[in-house]
């Protein structure tokens, strides 16, 4: 059995709103991430993915089986919402085993798997600890051992980083790189830091429809030669702000330091530098609003 | 002023109009199960403190409703109007409704020939209805959970058909059938503290 | 996964507040209504009374009956207590008039002009004989002799029709007729009654029908409450979709969930059962009557669990579609019916499709015995449907899960949550 997910001319419907626009992907063993804005269709796409919502168009398959065939794919798959809790009133141990029970583990598998699981998320101290007591980064690695505890083949993971501090933010990162040298896992968020720590293979989302896919390398170099740096007054940053996408600032005192895209070097002073994912990704959706990236050449 | 109006009117508009209905159709029914033309005083007390001050369950116990999730409960008291104004004024409000219903109903009771005191029977029905409606509203605030707030209102009321006044005493809710209006201040009175009581601990709640 | 599913819910459910409140209210219940029953000792000759029955006798009965509707044919004017609550009704000219052809039928008396004059002739005979007697007056009901050739079975059949005319609830229908011509029973009756609850039933069998009396009214809506709380908690938890992702099938996730409620409802019913268990017992072996030691759990089993399960359903059914505590109001609704509905028949034998069947007394154990299949009839009823509304759940489960239902009705669905 092959461990690859095929979504072919996925559409998808809320009512007449579409949510997604022939969706076309591929994705293989190891970290897959998902950008866009927020309400580009990432968690519809992963919850389609997740069984939580039918199709309403389109073939998807994942690791071979239709999925439509829901109790298949979840004995498969593990899925970890935007939001999610569990019952206060029962300690992180507790609450495993009942999930453990849901997915079909026997107990002797429960009892081996768990304290290992939570071993790994670092969490084997708390496991007495009621869930209504743990912190956010507490949540979310318990979130991620519950949604690895049958083994899946799969693991999704939905804006998992979101409101961690910097510290728990690494460290969740890396939990999920070594998670996804044995399996695929698709993690969606709007946080471009995320994705270029973790992910070789990436998909844009713009508006329901893949803008990109591809390597995160791949995507960076689109922007190659179009990111400049120079530092210029408070007063010619807004000129610069109204005709080019600034992508960070620095105040020096009078003066700002600023990266923004070009098309090519727009006056003497600007440097060429390296792109980054971030501002392939900028230049990836300012390209799509049809705009141009920078009209620089009044000046 | 205007700001109170103004919760008032999202009550009007979002939170309320559902029971409201329910209100309305538990009155529209009422003819079909029972006699509400020509009722002797006790037949009609009886009509008034069994079945119409229900409503006071229906009205008064899921005012803390709208801010049940904790995300909006946080939002709604981070504000410079208390929490406990935006229920006050969401309550007076439900409690006005209950009012007018009543006055309604028994407008409409006194029409059909049924001889009774008005205003003694308006304010004794009156008083079940906020006690049965204070009763949810105390639980519900004191455990967080609206399903034991109607739990405690509903289970007075099989307390009340049943045990009578042997275990209720005081409390007893349906005195009037038996010409006795005592009990009705007591009613009022304990409405007033379960209702301070059930704020109370919904507003220490974080 | 079913059975260990099955212990973790049990558990889950002896955490909650709800719960322990459930089981308070039950041994309140107990305690007010039953807790100093004392066991019916053997009457004695020479008694002052022995209470009253219901009589048998289908000419007094008749008579009795027909008196009534007599009376209150001439009055125009009809009580009735479709619900339990006093409701006066007039009736229009052609449901008058068939009236009138039943009493025409029925007594021989036609016409308004007639019945006025046999309700007079019945007062002014009252009247004499209590003049003859002397200072105190006892005023007799009315009474109507049936016509010739009147059997039974045909004024039962204009009696039904009549109580249907009248909306239900009239002293004409089955449930009440009997009530219409109560005796005072003779030292013989009473203590045929006696040999019958303690040979017949065993005496545990009628205090156990008793106590499921007292607790059928409880356990007619406590349910819907741990059931409603249940089914809002996964939402309340945040724990809906780690909970829809899993491989678990609805079905096994839906009925373990509503076995273990059953379960944990009807252990704290056996538990209190034990104290009245124990008492009959002592009496029992004291008296040398031999009792039955299953009777509580045959009616609890029998009487009592059919209605928690109908109960435990609705609150399932009604918040899964509708994450809201709709469930009570409806519950709320049909209690209030059912109870106020059966307090004209508290004596029993009057079970019909009631959810929460009377039997107000630990007596009238013929009556129970007469009409056993009424009872059974009801009970498989509610628990068929109650099954079937089970399923139900785990259907609407199913399909949540995979995203297909919402209860999306615009602008009620809205404010539906608030409830």
């Amino acid at each position: 059995m092959s461990t690859t997910i095929k979504i072919r001319g996925l559409n998808q419907y809320y009512g007449k709103k579409q949510a997604l626009k022939d969706v076309n992907l591929t994705i293989e063993t190891g970290m897959f991430g998902l950008l866009g804005r927020n309400g580009a269709g990432k968690t519809t796409l992963m919850k389609v993915l997740a069984t939580l919502l039918p199709k309403s168009e389109g073939q998807v398959s994942v690791c071979g089986k239709n999925i439509a065939r829901a109790q298949e794919i979840r004995r498969i798959t593990g899925y970890l919402p935007q939001e999610f809790s569990m019952y206060p009133n029962m300690s992180v141990y507790e609450a495993m085993d009942y999930l453990g029970v849901l997915s079909g583990l026997s107990r002797p598998q429960r009892k081996e798997r768990i304290p290992e699981l939570l071993k790994r998320v670092n969490l084997q101290y708390d496991k007495r600890k009621k869930v209504k007591a743990l912190s956010g980064g507490m949540k979310r690695r318990l979130g991620i051992a519950q949604a690895i505890l049958h083994d899946p083949k799969v693991l999704i993971v939905d804006e998992p980083t979101a409101g961690l501090d910097p510290e728990e933010r690494v460290r969740f990162r890396n939990l999920l790189c070594e998670i996804a040298e044995e399996r695929i896992v698709i993690l969606s968020t709007h946080i471009v830091g995320d994705i270029e720590a973790t992910c070789e293979n990436i998909a844009v989302l713009d508006a329901g429809e893949i803008i990109y896919t591809g390597t995160v390398s791949e995507l960076t170099r689109m922007a190659e030669g179009r990111v400049f740096q120079t530092e210029i007054s408070k007063k010619e940053l807004e000129e610069l702000k109204k005709q080019c996408i600034v992508t960070s600032m620095l105040t020096l005192g009078n003066n700002v330091m600023v990266r923004f895209l070009a098309e090519e070097k727009p006056f003497a002073g600007a440097k060429s530098c390296e792109a980054g994912v971030e501002d392939a990704y900028m230049y990836l959706m300012q390209e799509r609003g049809g705009e141009d990236v920078c009209s620089y050449s009044s000046l | 002023m205007e700001r109170y109006w103004q919760i008032e009117k999202t009550n009007l508009k979002y939170h309320i109009p559902l029971h409201f209905l329910v209100c309305v159709f538990l009155l529209g029914i009422s003819p079909f199960l029972m006699g509400v033309e020509n009722l002797s005083a006790a037949d009609t007390a009886k009509v008034l403190e069994r079945y119409v001050a229900l409503l006071g369950i229906v009205m008064m116990v899921p005012v803390f409703l709208p801010e049940q999730d904790r995300a909006v409960q946080e939002l709604v008291y981070a504000k410079y109007t208390k929490g406990a104004a935006v229920y006050l004024v969401r309550l007076l409000g439900n409690v006005l409704i209950l009012a007018a219903f009543l006055g309604i109903y028994i407008f409409v009771l006194r029409s059909n020939n049924c001889e009774f005191p008005v205003v003694k029977y308006y304010f004794g029905t009156f008083a079940g209805m906020l006690f049965f409606g204070a009763l949810g509203l105390f639980f519900y605030g004191m455990t967080d959970n609206l399903v034991i707030g109607y739990m405690a209102s509903i289970v007075y009321y099989i307390m009340a058909v049943g045990g009578g006044n042997k275990y209720l005493k005081m409390f007893y809710p349906f005195s009037m059938s038996m010409e006795r209006y005592g009990e009705k201040l007591w009613l009022f009175a304990g409405a007033a503290v379960l209702t301070a009581g059930g704020m109370y601990f919904r507003c220490r709640r974080k | 996964m079913f059975i260990q599913l099955f212990i973790k819910e049990c558990r889950q459910t002896a955490k909650s507040l709800i719960y322990w409140l459930i089981v308070l209210v039950l041994i309140f219940d107990y305690a007010s209504q039953l807790g100093s029953t004392e066991i019916m000792p053997e009457p004695k000759k020479g008694q002052k009374e022995y209470g009253y029955k219901q009589s048998e006798d289908k000419n007094i009965i008749m008579k009795m009956t027909l008196g009534q509707l007599l009376e209150e044919y001439y009055r125009e004017n009809y009580s009735t207590y479709p619900i339990g609550f006093y409701k006066n009704v007039t009736l229009d000219e052609k449901e008058d008039e068939r009236i009138g052809e039943i009493i025409e039928e029925t007594t021989g008396i036609s016409g308004r002009a007639a019945a006025e004059k046999a309700v007079s002739d019945w007062y002014a005979g009252q009247e004499r004989t209590g003049g003859e007697n002397g200072g105190m007056m006892i005023m007799r009901n009315m009474e109507a002799e049936p016509a010739a050739g009147l059997t039974y079975e045909r004024f039962e059949e204009l009696m039904d029709e009549a109580d249907d005319i009248l909306g239900g609830g009239s002293s004409y229908g089955e449930s009440c007729r009997g009530g219409n011509a109560s005796v005072p029973m003779t030292y013989e009756d009473a203590m045929e009654e006696y040999r019958e609850l303690t040979v017949k039933d065993h005496l545990t069998g009628g205090y156990a029908r008793l106590f499921s009396d007292y607790m059928v009214v409880f356990l007619g809506i406590l349910p819907v409450f741990l059931a409603v709380t249940r089914g809002l908690r996964d939402k309340r938890a945040g724990m809906q979709e780690l909970i829809y992702t899993r491989r678990c099938s609805s079905a096994v996730i839906i009925l373990s969930r509503y076995l273990a409620m059953l379960v944990m409802l009807v252990v704290p019913v056996l538990v209190i059962s034990v104290l009245p268990l124990s008492h009959c017992l002592k009496y029992a072996s004291a008296a040398g009557i031999q009792a039955d030691a299953f009777a509580y759990v045959k009616y609890t089993f029998g009487w009592l669990l059919p209605t928690i399960m109908i109960v435990t359903s609705v609150g399932m059914v009604l918040t899964e579609l509708t994450d809201t505590a709709l469930a009570v109001l409806v519950q709320g609704a049909w209690w209030f019916v059912s109870v106020f509905a059966g307090v004209g028949s508290l004596s029993g034998g009057m079970y019909g499709w009631n959810l929460v069947p009377r039997h107000n007394t630990e007596l009238n154990w013929s009556v129970y015995h007469e009409n056993f299949t009424q009872l059974a009839a009801n009970r498989i009823l509610y628990a068929v449907l109650a099954v079937i509304l089970a399923v139900f759940t785990a259907f609407i489960y199913s399909q949540r899960r995979k995203g297909r239902y919402r209860f999306t009705w615009k602008g009620i669905g809205r404010s539906k949550k608030q409830i």
